[in-house]
This record gives structure tokens, sequence and C-alpha cells, in this order.
């Protein structure tokens, strides 16, 4: 390598290199902190087994409009995970998220949307109990609820805010005269608003929700149906039920005549007055225009870290790091002398380049920085400095063996750099299998692993190389201790010769 | 000159293969004492493997142990772990609930101990779900072990790819060893560090292993394996030692900031593994996985042809070296033991020769010949 092509190299990487970071920097780009390190809620959902892959991918974009509709969730991550054994997942990521609640009530919640007929309101225990004195099948005697609301039958719900337990009948209910009806569900709701109502000094928060054609027609007959009894009776009201709970019962009012019903434009759902309306209101709307989850999910995982603590492993592994980097450049700086500097600097290049690639990652992709990822980072500092060392003790042994200094210099490479290319392939191949087999913590620290072997390849060969070369023409490379001849052992060349003593 | 100076002149001649059947057997006595260990006192796993419910809090109202756990009684769990830290840090530990059984031993904690909501730090796992993370682990695991050791076999020779691997297994087993002795909770972070110390302790094996493989073809003296692979070894050390060194201390200081450091449980439990692994993983690439592959190459007809032969020249040097030398007569009767010592000086002196630019041994007597007793010397 000339002299030139050296500078050219050198200062040519190390403007891609710093100039890059810098300009990331720059841009105000930094990287995405995981919810470990800045804070945020975790919570693994588990769908039946046997779930196909697109009811999960069908689920997991309800959840992540239904999220975003959240607001103040600044990455949220949604995965799917279905494994060969049919067992099926998704994990929601939400860093920064305060309102743990809301966010649980987001992603977990079926919105399973219908209207029912109420047949029956403040449902004592005789109709938990038929004819036979059973309990009919499914009902808890305790509180008198069915364990899972189904649509297609009679069911005991109560209602969310005052526990009141209504006898509900099933989406399709058969008319004295041997007719259905059938009452619409979620799946005939286009769209959702929450609208603040105001009469005249109060208010009150609703939802506005907007019926297909089809939906609006089966709205307007079963409030006809409705309107056959008489007013103040508990037959006359519409349950409205979402996830097996009734969200209110209004009653049809007195003046709907049962051969038009109600116009179903004209529909809204009263949610309340006081503080907590507003966010239920807008829960409510988020998940009648995002529609139902295609599957019930069990919550089988929960994870959340305060941004206390978030702060703290940040910290932590911030300190951890620059110490370690601190010893590790004293180390080689006292060991290899000048030789020290450069993989000094070059721990400053192979730094520069690895926090770069993840922000562009995480700009890009998404991706995160978690705690796993900075152990990762940590760890490859011992990567990057062997290829240093191998390198350098390479030299040396050429040195030795009676090369000139540039001509070690240059050799050593050659020989240095099969290694290290052996090694990283071996590392990285090792970061990719993780990468792709891992799930959770470990494919973070796959992610920086697989990254680190790349970018020590790079800088050994665009940085490392030219740097030696040229500081081993100049004042650094072959001079007193602190010289790269010093480090080698040669300050005085009578060492070197040694062998020739041998021979007497 | 002393052993460190000589270390740090790459100029040390150490007998590794002797040595190693020493220290084969200390490394047996460990891995089966770890075993033992790992059988007498079984991992610590923590919920993520075992499913479970942690919940972290500050302890707000300063409540006692007794009290939170008289509030947790209320709602039926009042057998969970609690514990408060030294820096009032209220800890609840159950095992697996459903979504409904936390919320309410979530609303129990934070009643008891008055932690602000948002402040809460909380990890439920699923017992099908822990059970998920250790398969997919050890799927990962099998897989890196199949794909590194068809690399080895590619790149250099399956008897180096199973080398490598012995030494593997062993480094593997002395730091789970160690680390069910201490007792730490085992997380998937202690994976991942099983997972670096196997890239550590690989990278290091392929680095002796290139070593010796490149001495193999630069070779022209028909040298005995045993040899190349010392010679390989005494090239390689000092890198193997700074290595080692750069790598424990980024890892040390997160071991210390681990300790220190109340935010990082996570980095302590990783830290120590992997300090453990990266010391011993540098110790079996040099005392386990080379001298196994010299003892195992030996076998090969041509390798103990050569061997053969070194034996014999062997005697003759030291016939020539007791006639020659009434201060080496002491070390002479150790001579046949040590014949790949003697010889791994051999390819020095030629190698320099090949490259032309240090003074050739103006001598008639080939270097093989007149080295050894100089190099004993030194050694004493």
């Amino acid at each position: 390598m000339t002299p030139k092509k050296a500078w050219i190299t050198l200062i040519l990487f190390l403007a891609i290199a710093w100039g890059s970071l810098a300009a990331m920097l720059a841009v105000g780009w930094e990287p995405k902190l995981g919810l470990d390190l800045q804070g945020g809620f975790a919570v693994t959902l588990v769908a039946p087994d046997g779930t196909d892959e697109n009811t999960l991918n069908t689920a997991a974009d309800i959840m992540r409009r239904r999220i975003e509709n959240l607001g103040g969730v600044q990455e949220p991550e949604v995965a799917v995970i279905s494994g060969a054994g049919g067992e099926a997942a998704i994990i929601v990521q939400l860093p920064g998220v305060d309102d743990r609640e809301r966010a649980l009530q987001a992603v977990g919640t079926t919105g399973e949307l219908s209207f029912r007929a109420v047949l029956g309101e403040g449902v004592g225990s005789p109709y938990l109990v038929d004819s036979s004195g059973d309990h009919p099948e499914g009902i808890d005697p305790a509180t008198g609820l069915t364990a899972e609301d189904d649509v297609t039958k009679r069911s005991y719900l109560s209602d969310q805010d005052d526990g009141l337990i209504y006898e509900v009948d099933g989406i399709v209910v058969v008319m004295p005269d041997g007719n259905t009806v059938e009452f619409p569900t979620g799946r005939d709701i286009t769209d959702a608003q929450a609208v603040f109502q105001s009469h005249g000094i109060g208010g009150q928060w609703v939802v506005v929700p907007e019926f297909t054609k089809e939906g609006g027609e089966k709205f307007r007959q079963a409030t006809g149906y409705l309107a056959n009894f008489p007013p103040g009776s508990p037959q006359r009201q519409l349950a409205i039920v979402v996830d097996g709970v009734v969200f209110s019962a209004p009653a049809v009012a007195n003046d709907v005549l049962p051969s038009e019903g109600l116009d179903p434009d004209a529909v809204i759902i009263t949610v309340g007055t006081d503080d907590t309306a507003e966010d239920e209101s807008k829960a409510l709307a988020a998940i009648l225009r995002y529609g139902a989850l295609p599957t019930t999910f069990e919550r089988e995982s929960v994870y959340s870290v305060s941004a206390t603590l978030g702060a703290d492993s940040l910290r932590a592994g911030l300190i951890a790091g620059l110490v370690g980097l601190l010893l590790v450049a004293g180390y080689m700086l006292l060991y290899y002398r000048s030789l020290g500097i450069i993989s000094i600097v070059g721990l400053t290049v192979f730094g520069s380049l690895l926090l770069g690639s993840l922000i562009l990652l995480g700009e890009t992709q998404g991706t995160t920085l978690t705690l796993a990822g900075v152990t990762g980072i940590i760890v490859s500092v011992g990567i990057t400095s062997d290829s240093y060392i191998v390198y350098f003790e390479r030299m040396k042994e050429e040195f030795r063996h009676g090369r000139s200094l540039p001509s070690a210099i240059r050799h050593g490479f050659k020989g240095a750099y099969r290694t290290i290319l052996t090694g990283d392939t071996v590392t990285f191949l090792g970061a990719i299998l993780l990468f792709m087999l891992a799930i959770g913590q470990v494919k973070g620290f796959a992610l920086t692993l697989g990254l680190a072997t790349v970018i020590d390849v790079i800088v050994a060969y665009f940085y490392t190389r030219p740097a030696a070369s040229l500081m081993g023409r100049g004042p650094l490379g072959d001079g007193g201790v602190f010289s790269m001849r010093g480090a080698m052992g040669g300050g005085d060349i009578v060492e070197v010769k040694e062998p020739a003593e041998v021979s007497s | 000159m002393n052993v460190l100076t000589r270390m740090y002149r790459g100029e040390t001649h150490f007998d590794f293969i002797a040595i190693s059947r020493k220290t084969m057997v200390v490394s047996l006595i460990f891995v089966m004492l770890s075993i033992l260990v790992m059988i007498v006192k079984p991992f610590n796993l923590s919920i993520d493997f075992t499913g479970g419910v942690i919940i972290t809090v500050e302890n707000e109202s300063g409540a006692t142990v007794e009290s939170i756990r008289e509030e947790l009684r209320a709602v039926g769990y009042g057998d969970a772990r609690v514990q408060i830290t030294g820096n009032n840090i209220v800890q609840v530990q159950t095992e697996a609930l459903d979504a409904n059984e936390q919320d309410l031993l979530t609303v129990a904690v934070l009643d008891a101990t008055g932690a602000d909501p948002n402040e809460l730090n909380e990890k439920a796992v699923g017992p099908t779900f822990g059970a998920e993370v250790t398969r997919k682990a050890i799927q990962a695991l099998v897989v890196f072990l199949i794909v590194v050791a068809l690399f080895i076999t590619w790149r250099f020779e399956w008897r180096m790819a199973l080398s490598a691997l012995v030494a593997l297994f062993h480094d593997l087993i002395i730091a789970a060893g160690i680390y069910a002795l201490i007792g730490f909770v085992v997380t998937p972070s202690t994976i991942i560090a099983v997972l670096t110390i196997l890239g550590y302790s690989l990278y290091d094996t392929v680095v002796v292993f290139d070593k010796v493989n490149e001495n193999i073809d630069e070779d022209d003296t028909k040298t005995t394996y045993n040899t190349i692979v010392n010679q390989s070894l005494n090239q390689v050390l000092m890198r193997s030692i700074n290595t080692s060194l750069t790598s424990l201390l980024p890892v040390g200081s997160l071991l210390l900031v681990g300790f220190l450091s109340l935010g990082a449980e996570t980095l302590k439990e990783f830290a120590l593994a992997l300090f453990i692994g990266i010391a011993v993983g540098t110790y079996s690439s040099i005392f386990i996985a080379a001298p196994l592959l010299a003892r195992w190459k030996t076998r090969q007809a041509e390798w103990a042809r050569r061997e053969l032969r070194a034996a014999k020249a062997a005697g003759q040097l030291d016939a020539q070296a007791t006639s020659r030398s009434k201060k080496s007569t002491s070390t002479t009767k150790k001579a046949p033991k040590s014949a790949a010592g003697a010889k791994s000086a051999v390819a020095k002196p030629d190698k320099d020769a090949g490259s032309g630019t240090v003074e050739t041994p103006p001598s008639d007597v080939p270097p093989a010949v007149a080295r050894p007793p100089k190099q004993r010397r030194k050694r004493r």
C-alpha cells in the first residue's frame, strides 16, 4: 500500500465512519431504546391452539391500529409468533406507555360487539335455575353470569357499571309470528366516533356508530321489533354488548313505530359524563371502528418496566461500557505502545459504525436497542480488540523473524486478516442463527453481535491496515520505546539477532 | 530473561502437549465436580423458565414484609415470596397466575406499599411461554453447534471440529457448574452469556487451529504434529492472554457495575457467566482442544512416522548433547519424554533462515541438533 493510497483510504473511511454518525446525530436521530431501557410495557397474548397465521396477522393489525388510536406510545411493536407445534401468540411491546390499564384493554379486548334483545332485567336467582332445578349450562351460580357470551344463545350478562344482570336473547330472535329478526353486530359497523354532546351547561360523551347499508336495515328491523313492547317494559331495551358485558341497555323511545324502527343514522351510544367517560368513549369507538379481534387471546405474560428502572439500567450499561473501554484502552496503550493508539482510535471508529448502524436500523426498521443489545456492544469490544491483538502479535512475530518494520506491518496484516476473517465468520454464523431461531432478548443481543463482527472485518481492512502502514513510516513507527519498534521488543537490535548465538 | 519478558517477545517454548497431560486430568476432575454440583444443587431457574409473577415496586409507605404478606393473604396470595431489599425496594414473587389473578395481586401489592402505579415493575410469565423460551434456546444451540462443526470441517478438518466441540463442552459444563454452585438465578440473560461463551471458546480454538494449519503449510522439515501444535500455541499464547484480558476488562466492569448498581440485575447475572466462560474458554483452547487434536493426529500414519523419526533423532541428540556438555546432563534424562518440546525449536531457526534477513546460524550442525540444549537452559 503506497502512502498516498493509504492516506486516501484512511481519510475516506474515517470521514464515512465519523461523518455518518455525526450527520445522524445532527438531524436528531438517536438509537431507539427498548422498553427495558426507557420503561414501558409488553404483553404476550396467546391465541387458541391451531390459530392460523392469517387470523393472527389480522388480529395484530387490529391491535396495532387500536394502539395508535390510544396515542402516547412511541414505537408500538406488535409481533406475531407462530410455532410449528401449532402454538401461536402475539407479542405487543409498548415502550414509554404510562397508562397500563388502557394499553392492556386496547390489545387484550376482543371487541366483539353485538346488539341484543333484553328478555329480563335485574335477573335474580330464579332465572339461574331451570325447570329441572339445575343451573343452565355455563352459568356461574354465584354471579349468575354466563362463562362466555355466546351471541347465538340466551345469556346472562351483567352491566359493566352497576353490575345489574340482564337476560339477553341471541342475535337472531324468533318473533311470535314465527318470523325472525336479526340484530346487528360489530361486523355491521363501518366506523365509529367518540363525540362530546353538549346539552346547555352539561354534556356527555357518546359514541356514534356508522352502519353498513345492510346493518342499518337490521338495526331498523330490530328496533322496530322492540317497539312492539309497551313503554317501560324491560323488553323494550336494546342491550349493547361488548365482549360479554352489557355496555348499556337504552330503551327504544316511546314514539318509535314498530313498522319503522329507529333511524340507524341517529344511533348514539351514551357513555357518560364523568372524567373517565372521555377515555372510555374513545376506547369504545376505536374498538368499533377497527372491529373485533378474529379470535380470543389469553394473556400469557406481562412485562412492565418503570421509566426509573429503565433509566437506571441504561446508566448502568453505559457506565460499565465506558469503564470497560477505558481499561481496554489503557491496557492496549501500555502493552502495544504506539500501536495502542491505532486500536484506541479504531475503537472509536468501530463504535461510531456500530452506533450508526443501530440508529439507522432503528429509523428504518424500528429496531430497538435493549439491555441485551447493550451487553452485546460491551462484548463486541472484546471481539474488536482481539482483531488488533491478533494483528499486532502477528506483526511482532514477523518482525522477530527478521522482517523489516514495513514488511512486518504488511505481511503481518495478510496473515492476521485471514485469522480475523475466520474467527469473525464463526461468531457471525452464531449471531445469525441466534437471530433467526431465538426469541425475545436473545434476538437483540444477536443483532448487535452480528453487526459487530461485520463492522470488525470492515474496520480491519479499511482502517487498521492503512493506519498501521502509515504509522510505520512516521516517528511512532520506527522510534523509541513508545514506537512500534519498541512495542515489538525490538528496541535493541542485539536481542533480535539472538538465534545467531544458538549455533555457537 | 524471565518468563514474562519472553512471553512479551513471543519467545516462549512451553511444551503445552506435555503440560496438557496433567491439565487434562485436572479438567476432567473439574468437569466431574461441575456435573456433581449441578446434580446436587440444581439451577435456580428464573420465572422466565418456570412461569410466575414478579412485581417490584418502591416501598413508599414503609411497609414491612409482614404487613405486605397480610395484605396479600387477604386476596389469597399469602404464600407469595416477599422481599424488601436494602434500598427499600419490595419484590413479590408468586407462581404463574392468570390475567385476573395477576391484576388482583398487582393491586394488592400497590395498596400494601403505597407505590405509584406508574412506577410499577412487573413481570409475569405463563408456564407454556417459559418452556417455549427454553425450547427455542436449546434448538438454537443445537443448530449452532452443527453449523459451526460443519464450518470448521469445511475450513479445516473434522478432527479439528470435534476437538473444538470437546473443548466447548468442557467450558460449558464448568461454567454451568460454577453458576450452579454460586446459585445465581438463571435468566434468559444467562442463556445469552452461555451462547457468547460458545462464541469465545470457538473463536479462540479457531485462532489456534488456523495457526496450526498455517505452520503445517509452511513447514518443510517434516516435523511432528506435536511440535507444530506446540509451536503454534507458543505463537498465539500472548494473543490468547491479551484477548482474554481485553474481553474480561469490559465484562469485569459489567460485573462490578452489576453488583453496585440497582438497575443492573440482568448485567450481573450475564457478566458472571461470561467472565467464567471467557477465562475457561481461553484455557481450554490451549490445554484441551489443541493437545487433543495433536494426540489424535499423531495416530495418523504420516504423522506417526514423523513422530517415530523425531523420537529417534531426539535419542541421537541426547547422546550428542551429553557428550558435548556436562551442564545439560541433568536435563537429558527427560529428553525422550520431551522430544516434542525439543523439536519445537526446529521450525524457528528454519523459518528465520527462510525469511532471509536474519543471519542464518553459521554452523554446519543442523539447527535441530544445536538448539535444544540452549532452549532447556532457558527454561530452567
